[in-house]
């Protein structure tokens, strides 16, 4: 949650700044003040003065490549995110050892976190909804544990990531079946950036 | 005032009648020793005369107390709509209770009374002038007399319970009667609040809120604010209250290992209560806070251990299954009382201290959690999702007479309050 707000913020930056610039520079290439029309569709006018127009043309395209860059890189950011996000790593009952399946895809996480060093995540540990709220938090600690030494052994600092447990208390499916329980044995991760 | 005058009345009677009151001590004395734990008291209950007619928004008061009387898990109520000899011979009730309404102004004036079936002796009389809306408590009072007079031992009609209900799916803290009624509600955060247990005192409530986005303890008087305890640790939860002082016992969990800690609530210190490589959770004293029960994941799943407040004396309670969780020590010392899984399901057992004389209580009814003892030790309160959702239920030790006490959402972990300590014993001034 918390990360994509702070994406929302860093694009919402990016743009108020290309707005910025844009009104910036728009008087120094055109001081008869025509700007906006001019620098939106400079088609509309053929005949007015084509150097003005041909740069306004080529400032509009940089400032397009510049927020596509932006924009590429926000998704990107967001992608790797969502993905740290996904990985929900899944366990037995009443089990706190990471399966195979469980280690390839921590394997993944690690990779990401080693390439973005600004990442740094919480891990949370849930249960499913069968036992006491008590030991349910144990059990969730336990997970969120096993999770981090596996990433800290995998080159991960400590210092990048905390733990936390949320027993049985934030289920990602509702529900008393076991395909619910399956999916709610779980740890998760949440990405927050340093800045 | 006009109570007072009632009350030297009832006492001067009393002293006249001395025939009645040794009949009502051999009486006690014989339920007392009684060996099954649901020995149970027959006694009459005839609907309250009403003095003028009276517009009823509460249930009459004769139901009042016949639902007291339910729940006490002491008496079988026969009821009756006037006096009658027979029927009260027949069914072995020696005493019975009815009373008289009158309405005085807004307020009602609430007179109650415990009498001898054979005599109609008066052996208890309370007087309350109350509006209607307080007369259920009035009469959880007069009851708690009854249950002195009749036992010699404190009722519980006047305690109450805390649990966690689910308000727009977000889980929060309320407190109600012990019957379910005058329900209030305590927490309100958009973060879950959960695992409520009373001060000593009864002055408030301790509790687990996620607003940091972790587990952690909070405090907060009733009317006052909340407060947050032993905030140096991390994820502090499973609180239990020691009965003589008031200290706290909790987990608290460090870098995935989650270890029993001791602390005093007021002045924020708190240290760690044992050594343990296991994990450690859901502690419980005992009645003298000299010993502890607590769950430990050492055997892998969790398993129910006891020892000696200082740490002495650690042994393992429970060996039958693979899940036993939650102890509960009962206010009467001598049992245990928890919550088993098999098959997948949640039931509630007692067992002796040392784990032997397993009795299952629930079977068959959906899950059956978190159990708390009422401070007289006669009853357990859990909940239940037996109906479908989550739901308060109270039954007699043995599992006995089940009731539903609470009807609406999704109500979970329930925990008894502590005696309240203003009860007075039978010569006093009721509440106006």
């Amino acid at each position: 949650m918390k990360n994509f707000v702070k994406l929302a913020v860093v694009a919402s930056a990016a743009a108020l700044c290309l707005v910025a610039c844009a009104k910036k520079q728009q008087p120094q290439t055109e001081p008869e003040a025509e700007p906006a029309p001019a620098a939106v569709a400079p088609a509309a006018e053929p005949n007015a003065d084509s150097l003005a127009a041909e740069q306004a043309r080529l400032e509009a395209e940089r400032l397009a490549a510049e927020r596509a860059r932006l924009e590429a890189e926000r998704a990107r950011l967001e992608a790797l995110i969502n993905q740290i996000m996904s990985e929900d790593v899944y366990f037995d009952f009443d089990r706190s050892e990471l399966t195979e399946k469980a280690k390839e895809l921590l394997a993944q996480v690690g990779e990401l976190l080693i390439k973005e060093e600004r990442f740094t995540i919480t891990i949370e540990g849930h249960t499913d909804a069968r036992g006491t709220e008590d030991y349910n938090f144990t059990l969730g600690a336990k997970r969120a544990m096993k999770v981090k030494e596996f990433l800290v052994a995998y080159g991960i600092d400590a210092k990048r990531m905390e733990s936390v447990s949320y027993g049985k208390e934030a289920p990602k499916v509702e529900g008393a079946t076991e395909e619910a329980y399956s999916q709610n044995r779980r740890a998760n991760f949440r990405v927050n950036i340093k800045e | 005032m006009d109570k007072m005058k009632f009350f030297v009345r009832v006492a001067a009677l009393a002293l006249a009648l001395l025939p009645a009151a040794s009949y009502a001590t051999i009486d006690t004395i014989a339920v007392d020793v009684g060996i099954s734990v649901f020995k149970t008291m027959p006694i009459g209950v005839v609907p309250f005369a009403e003095k003028k007619s009276i517009d009823w928004i509460e249930e009459k008061p004769h139901l009042i107390v016949t639902r007291d009387a339910n729940l006490s898990g002491r008496f079988d109520v026969v009821s009756s709509d006037k006096f009658d000899l027979p029927l009260f011979s027949k069914t072995h009730a020696k005493h019975y209770i009815t009373g008289k309404v009158t309405p005085v102004g807004k307020m009602l004036k609430v007179e109650c009374f415990l009498y001898a079936s054979q005599t109609k002796d008066l052996m208890l009389g309370e007087s309350y002038l109350v509006e209607q809306k307080d007369m259920r408590r009035a009469l959880h009072q007069f009851f708690d007399q009854v249950i002195y007079r009749l036992w010699g031992e404190r009722g519980v009609a006047s305690t109450r319970l805390a649990y966690v209900s689910k308000m727009d799916g977000i889980k929060q803290v309320v407190v109600s009667d012990y019957d379910g009624f005058h329900r209030s509600q305590i927490t309100r955060d958009t973060t879950i609040s959960m695992m409520p247990v009373w001060m000593k005192g009864n002055a408030g409530l301790y509790y687990v809120n996620f607003k940091t986005h972790r587990p952690k303890l909070y405090s907060k008087t009733f009317g006052g604010t909340e407060r947050a305890v032993f905030p140096q640790l991390d994820q502090t939860y499973s609180p239990a209250v020691n009965p003589k002082t008031g200290e706290l016992l909790f987990s608290s969990t460090v870098d995935g290992k989650t270890d029993l800690y001791i602390g005093n609530p007021e002045t924020g210190k708190a240290k760690k209560f044992a050594y343990l490589k296991s994990n450690q959770t859901s502690p419980a004293w005992s009645p003298f806070a000299s010993e502890v029960l607590f769950t430990s994941d050492r055997g892998g799943g969790p398993q129910i251990f006891a020892m000696g407040k200082d740490g002495s004396d650690l042994r393992r309670v429970t060996f039958m299954g693979r899940y036993n969780e939650r102890a509960a020590w009962s206010p009467e010392g001598d049992r245990i009382a928890y919550t088993s899984m098999d098959g997948g399901h949640m039931n509630i057992y007692t067992c002796a201290l040392d784990g032997s004389d397993i009795v299952q209580l629930t079977s068959n009814a959906g899950n059956n959690e978190h159990p708390t003892w009422s401070p007289d030790g006669k009853l357990i309160a859990f909940s239940s999702n037996r109906s479908g959702s989550y739901q308060i239920y109270i039954m007699r030790k043995d599992g006995s007479n089940v009731t539903r006490i609470t009807n609406s959402g999704e109500n979970t972990s329930p925990t008894w309050s502590f005696f309240y300590d203003d009860f007075k014993q039978p010569k006093k001034e009721g509440k106006k």
